[in-house]
């Protein structure tokens, strides 16, 4: 296999240890839907029992037959009576077990979604977005499965056997028992067969994968490649994964088909023993030969499902792996308790926010094992500064920020806003007293005017547009097809990183908070549009608080303060001049981006 | 850059396969073709399966029930010489005749399993072969579309292509060839049949239209069913997947509830969709496992009845011989269904691939391309150089000026001012009209494009990183590359400090995407990548991103060295860049706003004046005039 230092996509990353408990926990959620699965449960009993019964009608038809009397309307009704009786009870089986599993997975689903949104930056620093949606999607989807497919295996499984013997028994019993010696063989080869159906299943996922991040490199490099002339480099590449991915695909065949093989080669040796020992019991007329046809027909009904003993085998152990997968999420408290009180709910009868802020011996990291973002820091602002904060790229610039509307709590120390400790307030209204626009411009499938509104889908449309022109970003909306209507994101209009930088601004404008932190976000806008933003912003802003992250230092310059952290510490603040003259790190950008 | 044009029709999945388009089946069996020796093989292997299939229930019933047990023979029920062959065995070995006819089952059986096994991976194996070709040929193709393709697809969608797309295809070939191999002993069993009881078979065949129709009925309403079920369950995902990629805002605008309603909703109509999905296949699959059931009634019966006619047509044998045949005639029917909703599925699949197999060539090549000397002096020239992607907004209004040998030039102007395109038209990224851009004379549209694209280097804003080491990453595979000559770019660049630094130096595998690697660090690899190839024309897309001064410090001196003996164009954002520079183009909105030396230029052109005050001087300056400019 290519490449080894890349696993496949799909790898669980907490533990994989055997927690055998993990299948035990859906059964709560199976029983929710215990009316479904009861009744299933039965009607398969009820469905073996007539499947059984027409074996019987055979015999006797047979034998009728055999004896010379041509009148077999009795069997035959019987037969087709069976045949509809089962029509009905089979399918209104799968269709209960069917649908519990189907509720199981809306349930999953839902509980899932809810569980997720309570994680935050620390969580999400430790998994990706691509895991969490292989739990949404495959491990669910494994989940569902196990409760549907492997319910009725383990319940044919189960009553094929039982009822299929106790008929044999009732026929035969001496030739009963000579059905028993190939049982445990193909038992035995079916767990086996199984095993390495999964392992060489497993391979072929890999290499397939490998095909797809081939694929995936070449394409988002193009430009790369072709500028450089570089075809032949992916091509080999690429060629080695295909192969590689053909090779696998074509073992994974083999296994399969000398499955499809081997499996009524050794059931055939049930029907040889019939077919010889109770041929023999015909000939010496201490059986009839329908009863033998009958016991041919009792013979498949028990060697059928152990053929996919191995595969319910597989489908068990894949379950726990999943439900373990999901547990894990499920299992999780909220990243961020909400108890506060301050603010209450709706916030509409709460007191004006005046905007002074709290740094406490602040110390942050996103995930315990990980080197603090940033560490015993402390900082008073008051309400209305402008603060500009800067510093080399990883000095905790985004984290001071994403403390404050508790995206991420501190490991140490204390915020306050207004004097209130973060936590004291209720989450509601300390998000709305606190408005950030983060850095990355991300914008969803929808509307645009749904984009720019977020948190109030009803707001005025005069509103929105008003905090569209502070954004520099009204003309660009005037410019679109259909307005603020025109759908942006996946399958809408793609803006360009400068328009969704102002977007985002806008829907971070909208709420006129009491304190607003802006992320780096004018990167992506040139220079004049940003001074020309800014203008306004601190205008309409008078009074105020306001926190910026910025790289320029013509920009920080308009703050009241500037704020320089260097790995996470608080190295210097105070004004433009008075840090020149400090020196340092500020000084020396100031100096490099000629504003010295 | 603003409003990128909507993807082109010829890559939306408006194609539905609505119907089954033979023509599109038959360039598909076209790539079988080279496989055609294992597929003959493998239907050679079919019939022989199919022979041993058609004997099983001959043995059990005309020779082991009629002929051994009850002593009877329906001489119109063919016994293909077995008893005689069982008789025959029993005279020279001796043993029973009813343990040979068992040992004789017992061989077609494993003859069954054999030959299967041979005829299943035979034809997997051509089918496979023909896929991985079929793969590599689209990837090839795409990879050879030009850069106005790349601006309007998403990587993704580009990369299902590849993969999923062509995996559609195996189900669909391989389940062709499947069927073939149920029908053949469908034949035979009828043939058979017919031999031995006219009458019974008929009334058998009565129940084959019901059951095709049946299944094709129930396949064709399951198929508008399952399309509504994976629709709601991709919405489902998507949403999931955008509200944890935005997690964060979702949060600080208190939005979470209300979008866990909206996820509800797509959840609930998604168990709507799949209950009635599974009510429907759980129901079809009942009334074929029944009909087959009732054929065996059906059997019987009117088995009974021929059995009590005088003079009996037939024997108890051959009625056991008929309900033993009754799967083989009525499995391949209920597959049809099966077959059909594959073949549905799969020509969607098809058309995209062949979609993307005929794309033209959008990237034309010169009939006889120039032959450059081993060596360019590196001498640009664009007379008039106009360019629009759309005929509608021209992004290049006509370009003309001379970039000296070796000299520098630097582009600076706003965003949408085509800076890029520029550049990328050196490189014929994009078409060139003849007679618009010249290197050391030479019109680029005569060089080919690889000749040209090997003398020019360009660095771009962000460095891509491939699976692999750093090695790999700097030479990107090319043989003329040698690991010294890499090592030696590393370190004109001055990469070499933190390359060494790594665990394992050079051959470092790099993390995916280079999350291990500072945004300056990802500068100097581009750098070192571009410089490894040793171009004789440089071209720079400068990163925006702000980085540390003492990186900043290290790109400014790489840049300086690389630009040493050779001609370089670069779309400056850095004043010290600027400063470098031999000439500085302002590009406004595809026009000159002025050339030359930078005091010139500062002069000469307010866009410029205006961009240099903002990033470089004091604020105290640009308060005024602003306010009247905005």
């Amino acid at each position: 296999m290519p490449s080894p230092s890349r696993g496949s996509p799909i790898t669980p990353t907490f533990s994989v240890g055997a927690r055998r408990g993990s299948l035990r926990r859906l059964l709560p959620w199976v029983a929710r839907h215990k009316g479904w699965v009861g009744y299933s449960l039965l009607a398969f009993a009820g469905a073996r029992l007539l499947e059984a019964s027409v074996p019987l009608f055979l015999a006797e038809a047979i034998d009728l037959l055999a004896a010379g009397n041509w009148d077999v309307r009795g069997p035959v009704l019987g037969i087709a009576g069976a045949v509809l009786a089962r029509l009905f009870v089979v399918s209104s089986a799968r269709v209960a077990i069917r649908r519990a599993a189907v509720n199981v997975a809306f349930d999953l689903r839902r509980a899932l979604f809810d569980r997720l949104q309570r994680q935050g930056l620390a969580f999400f620093g430790r998994h990706t977005v691509g895991d969490m949606m292989t739990r949404a999607v495959s491990d669910i989807g494994v989940v569902r499965r196990l409760v549907s497919v492997g319910t009725i295996f383990l319940v044919i499984l189960t009553y094929a056997t039982t009822i299929g013997f106790a008929a044999m028994f009732y026929l035969a019993p001496e030739l009963a028992w000579m059905v028993f010696p190939p049982l445990p063989v193909i038992a035995v080869y079916a767990l086996f067969a199984a095993r390495s159906m999964r392992a060489a299943s497993e391979a072929t996922q890999a290499t397939l994968g490998h095909v797809t991040e081939r694929a995936q490199e070449t394409f988002g490099g193009i430009r790369t490649l072709q500028a450089m002339a570089r075809e032949p480099f992916v091509e080999a590449r690429f060629r080695e994964a295909n192969d590689a991915y053909r090779a696998a695909f074509l073992h994974q065949a083999r296994i399969n088909s000398l499955m499809t093989a081997i499996m009524p080669s050794l059931a055939a040796v049930g029907t040889l023993i019939v077919l010889g020992y109770g041929g023999a019991l015909v000939q010496a007329g201490a059986l009839t030969p329908g009863k033998l046809v009958a016991f041919f027909a009792y013979v498949a009904m028990v060697i059928q499902p152990m053929r996919s003993a191995g595969t319910l085998v597989n489908m068990v152990q894949r379950g726990r792996v999943s439900a373990e997968r999901l547990f894990d999420i499920l299992d999780l408290p909220d990243e961020i308790d909400d108890q506060g009180a301050r603010g209450g709910e709706s916030g509409s009868a709460a007191p004006p926010v005046a905007g002074a802020l709290a740094f406490q011996n602040v110390t942050a990291r996103y995930g315990a094992t990980r080197a603090a973002a940033l560490s015993n820091l402390t900082l008073h602002i008051k309400p209305g500064e402008v603060i500009a904060i800067m510093g080399p790229v990883g000095a905790g610039k985004s984290t001071l920020l994403a403390l404050l509307p508790r995206l991420l709590d501190p490991d140490a120390g204390q915020l306050t806003l207004d004097n209130t400790p973060l936590p004291a307030w209720s989450l509601g209204a300390l998000r709305r007293a606190i408005a950030l626009v983060p850095q990355d411009a991300f914008l969803f499938a929808d509307d645009l005017g749904a984009n720019l509104s977020y948190d109030d889908p009803e707001r005025e449309e005069a509103l929105i547009l008003d905090a569209a022109e502070a954004a520099a970003f009204r003309q660009t909306v005037d410019r679109l097809p259909d307005g603020l209507d025109t759908r942006v994101g996946e399958r809408g209009l793609t803006l360009s990183g400068g328009q969704r930088q102002r977007a985002t601004l806008t829907r971070g404008l909208v709420r006129q908070a009491p304190v607003l932190l802006l992320d780096d976000c004018f990167a992506a806008v040139d220079t004049h549009t940003e001074a020309q933003i800014l203008d306004g912003l601190f205008k309409a802003r008078a009074g105020k608080t306001t926190l910026f992250v910025t790289h320029r230092s013509a920009t920080a310059q308009r703050a009241d303060r500037i704020i320089v952290l260097e790995d996470g510490l608080l190295r210097a603040a105070g004004t433009h001049e008075k840090l020149l003259a400090q020196g340092g790190w500020y000084a020396r950008l100031a100096k490099r981006q000629g504003t010295a | 850059m603003s409003g990128r044009p909507a993807p082109p029709p010829a890559f939306e999945d408006a194609l539905t396969g609505q119907r089954v388009d033979f023509g599109l089946l038959r360039r598909l069996l076209g790539w079988l073709k080279p496989e055609g020796r294992p597929l003959a093989l493998s239907g050679l292997l079919v019939l022989v399966t199919a022979f041993f299939q058609v004997i099983l229930p001959v043995i059990l019933s005309v020779v082991v029930i009629d002929h051994l047990l009850l002593g009877e023979r329906n001489p119109a029920a063919p016994d293909l010489g077995l008893i005689a062959l069982t008789e025959h065995l029993a005279a020279v070995t001796g043993l029973s005749p009813l343990i040979l006819a068992c040992a004789l089952y017992a061989v077609c059986q494993l003859a069954i399993g054999f030959a299967g096994h041979g005829h299943r991976m035979l034809l997997i194996g051509a089918v496979v072969a023909a896929l991985a070709r079929l793969r590599e040929a689209v990837f090839q193709k795409l990879l050879r579309q030009p850069a106005a393709f790349w601006d309007k697809v998403s990587v993704g969608r580009v990369t299902t292509r590849v993969t999923n797309d062509v995996e559609a295809l195996y189900e669909l070939l391989r389940s062709l060839g499947t069927f073939l191999g149920e029908f053949v002993p469908f034949f035979v069993a009828l043939g058979i049949m017919l031999t031995a009881d006219v009458p019974l078979t008929l009334a058998l065949l009565a129940f084959a239209p019901l059951l095709g129709g049946l299944s094709l009925a129930f396949r064709r309403a399951m198929r508008a069913v399952y399309r509504r079920a994976r629709e709601s369950l991709s919405w489902l995902n998507q949403q999931m997947q955008e509200n944890l990629a935005g997690l964060s805002v979702v949060q600080l605008y208190g939005r979470e509830r209300e979008n866990l309603a909206r996820y509800q909703e797509t959840n609930g109509q998604n168990r709507r969709d799949e209950t009635r999905a599974l009510a429907l296949e759980t129901l079809y699959g009942a009334l074929t496992d029944s009909l087959s059931n009732l054929a065996l009634a059906l059997t019987l019966f009117l088995g009974a009845r021929a059995l009590g006619a005088e003079p009996s047509t037939v024997t108890l044998g051959t009625v056991v011989l008929f309900t033993r045949y009754i799967d083989l005639l009525f499995q391949p029917l209920a597959a049809l269904g099966e077959q059909y909703n594959l073949l549905f599925r799969a020509m969607a699949s098809g058309e995209r691939i062949f979609q993307a197999l005929d794309w033209p060539r959008l990237h034309e090549e010169p009939a006889s391309p120039a032959a450059l000397p081993p060596r360019l002096v590196g001498g640009l020239t664009f007379k008039d150089l106009r360019f629009a992607y759309d005929p509608a907004t021209p992004i290049l209004k006509g370009l003309s000026f001379t970039v000296a040998p070796r000299s520098t030039l630097a582009i600076v102007g706003p965003t949408g001012s085509g800076k890029s395109t520029l550049i990328r038209l050196l490189s014929r990224l994009y078409p060139v009209t003849p007679g618009q851009l010249f290197i050391d004379g030479v019109d680029v549209t005569a060089i080919h494009s690889r000749e040209l694209r090997k003398r020019i280097g360009v660095v771009l804003q962000d460095f891509h990183v491939f699976a692999g080491t750093v090695l790999d990453n700097i030479t990107l595979g090319d043989p003329a590359i040698t690991r010294e000559a890499a090592e030696a770019a590393a370190a004109t660049v001055g990469a070499d400090a933190f390359i060494e630094a790594l665990p394992e130096g050079f051959d470092t595998v790099l993390a995916e995407r280079g999350r291990n690697l500072s945004q300056g660090q990802r500068q100097l690899l581009a750098f070192a990548r571009v410089l490894a190839t040793d171009p004789e024309i440089l071209v720079l897309d400068e990163a925006t991103a702000s980085i540390d001064s003492e990186t900043e410090a290290a790109i400014q001196t790489a840049l300086k060295r690389l630009r040493t003996d050779r001609t370089t164009v670069i779309i400056a954002h850095r004043l010290a860049t600027i400063v470098d520079a031999d000439q500085v183009l302002v590009l406004v909105n595809g026009e000159q706003e002025a050339l030359g030396p930078l005091d010139t230029v500062l002069a000469a052109s307010p866009t410029y004046a205006r961009m240099h005050r903002l990033q470089f001087e004091e604020p105290a300056l640009e308060g005024g005039d602003l306010e009247g400019e905005a």
